[in-house]
């Protein structure tokens, strides 16, 4: 089995960091650079490419939403959120945009590092729930084929408990989840009652 | 009229690693000498000294006592990493920089630091790459409990499973501590084919003296099979392992060669420190670390290092590799590598170059 190397491979990474030109950028650029990182500033307006930055740092205190080309929370890498004001209002800001790390102002000498892999971390644990949870959503949207395939096995005399076991026992002779199989039941039942009606007429 | 300008020189005089903070401040002392010997240097330099004794709490009230009753704005010193971290926030308080002529994990580039000798990259990888093809890529890791062997441990695991290997242990011990016969008993147990060596001082010593015993006992054991190696070995400590040490493997930019040269990297890196200061002092005697980024910025230095320069966005030298094997109270050299940029934050790290592409393993 293969196994993905622990050392941060951070190299030529490209970092972007939303901020009018002030010595927090500066601070972040020379962390930055120091670490191998390509970075670029950018203020008012993110540019399209910002798209594929590997991180994106940003100014909480000054940002508000047009800034990216992407809708609040849903950045498709992982964001730093530059923090000096802790006003209520940018602290909520900066929750919208779901930041994957944060840094607070001013910066120090040190702490890029640290932010570039908790963000990543973060991120790509974000990333992996958005899919599981999509993949546990259309499943339980399926709920209602099940209950309309159980019923089908139910009409050939069988009740229900019984029924449900032997859709089960379809998926897996199938080789293909529950869900799919009651999928594929219901619309033979359907093609039948079809076949049923043209029949009669 | 030659400007006299203080700097500041923070080794321990005593301690558990007395041996290595000597030769630093043999190199920084002959370094500071010299400088003030040569007739055409502008500047003399005054060394304002003060010993921590190895006690690490000694060493951030002892740097800002240095940047207070002085006009030192340079400090030449630290041994451990953890001193190094204990100092760093007196420096960015008070504008200091420190010169620090000790190899380290890697992970940091404080510019308020400059780093004199090999960071990870200049060392723990060669030196695998090097032992894992020739002795197999199973490992014992070993280290003093504080964060320069929890850190270079912990790149080592990753370089032993990319080169396919395994750990077989890892274990701490606290910095002086003597009693090794437990790591030596599981070595025995576990038959790795190399151990990794990043005990400091008299921990290190005792272990090696307890290992050259195993081999006696085991031929396994024997260097030509199974052998030590270390990251900051230098001859500086030859003296305290004598015959032990014979056949062990160390990485090193520097290996003393002939006599009248510094007699180990700790040395010609301390004293390449103060050469480097002593030549941004001349051009400008009230340089800050803020001046520091633009000064390395193509320039080159002729140190007992070599020829050297500094990358001015990590603020680390280049330096050679140099993988040297223990023989008669010397290193001998068995592979050497030219001008190895740094990479503290080992972000051109890539495998395949090191070990080579991994062999393709058939799954069942």
């Amino acid at each position: 089995m293969s196994r993905p190397s622990r050392i941060p491979n951070l190299g030529g990474a490209k970092a972007i960091i939303l901020h009018r030109p002030h010595a927090t950028v500066s601070t972040i650029t020379r962390q930055l650079a120091a670490i191998g990182l390509v970075v670029r500033d950018h203020w008012p307006e993110l540019p399209a490419d910002a798209l594929a930055a590997d991180f994106v740092f940003f100014d909480v205190d000054l940002g508000f939403d047009q800034q990216f080309p992407w809708r609040p929370g849903e950045a498709p890498t992982p964001i730093i959120a530059l923090i000096g004001s802790e006003a209520p209002g940018r602290i909520e800001w900066a929750l919208s945009h779901k930041a994957d790390a944060q840094m607070v102002k001013p910066v120090g000498n040190a702490g890029v590092y640290s932010a570039l892999l908790i963000a990543r971390q973060s991120f790509e644990a974000r990333q992996r729930q958005a899919s599981e949870i999509a993949a546990l959503q259309a499943r339980v949207a399926e709920r209602q084929t099940i209950v309309r395939a159980v019923a089908a096995l139910c009409a050939s005399g069988v009740d229900d408990a019984l029924a449900y076991d032997r859709l089960r026992s379809l998926a897996m002779s199938w080789q293909i989840p529950i869900e799919d199989a009651a999928r594929r039941i219901v619309a033979l039942t359907e093609q039948d009652g079809r076949d049923d009606k043209s029949s009669r007429a | 009229m030659r400007q006299r300008i203080d700097i500041g020189v923070l080794y321990a005089r005593s301690g558990s690693y007395r041996l290595v903070s000597e030769a630093c401040y043999l190199g920084t002392m002959r370094a500071i000498a010299d400088v003030n010997a040569d007739a055409n240097s502008p500047i003399e330099l005054n060394p304002i000294e003060r010993d921590p004794q190895g006690n690490i709490d000694r060493y951030a009230p002892l740097c800002d006592d240095i940047f207070r009753t002085s006009g030192a704005r340079h400090v030449v010193g630290a041994v451990t990493s953890w001193s190094r971290k204990e100092v760093i926030p007196i420096l960015e308080r008070m504008g200091g920089t420190l010169w620090y002529a000790c190899p380290y994990e890697g992970f940091e580039a404080n510019e308020h630091v400059v780093y004199m000798h090999a960071c990870p990259n200049q060392q723990l990888v060669p030196l695998l790459g090097h032992v894992i093809p020739r002795f197999g890529n199973n490992g014992f890791l070993l280290g003093s409990n504080y964060i320069w062997g929890w850190e270079t441990n912990r790149v080592a695991r990753d370089l032993i499973a990319d080169a396919g290997g395994k750990v077989f242990g890892e274990r701490y011990l606290p910095i002086g501590e003597t009693d090794v016969s437990r790591l030596v008993d599981e070595i025995r147990a576990t038959r790795p084919n190399f151990v990794l060596n990043n005990l400091i001082g008299t921990s290190s010593y005792a272990f090696l003296a307890a290992y050259a015993e195993l081999a006696k006992g085991d031929a396994y054991f024997a260097p030509e099979r199974c052998p030590v190696l270390s990251c900051n070995l230098t001859e500086c400590e030859l003296p305290a392992i004598g015959e032990a040490g014979r056949g062990h493997l160390s990485a090193g930019p520097y290996f003393a060669c002939k006599s009248g040269q510094p007699a180990s990297s700790f040395e010609a890196s301390a004293y390449a420190s103060v050469q480097v200061l002593a030549s941004l002092l001349a051009n400008n005697p009230s340089a800050t670390f803020a001046d520091l980024p633009i000064a390395f910025d193509g320039a080159t230095y002729e140190t007992p290092l070599g020829r050297i320069s500094i990358d001015a966005s990590t603020q680390h030298a280049t330096l050679p590799v140099v993988i040297g094997r223990i023989g008669d109270g010397r290193f001998e050299t068995v592979e050497r590598i030219e001008a190895v940029a740094p990479d503290p934050y080992l972000s051109r790290y890539d495998r395949a170059s090191v070990f080579g592409r991994p062999r393709l393993k058939v799954v069942s």
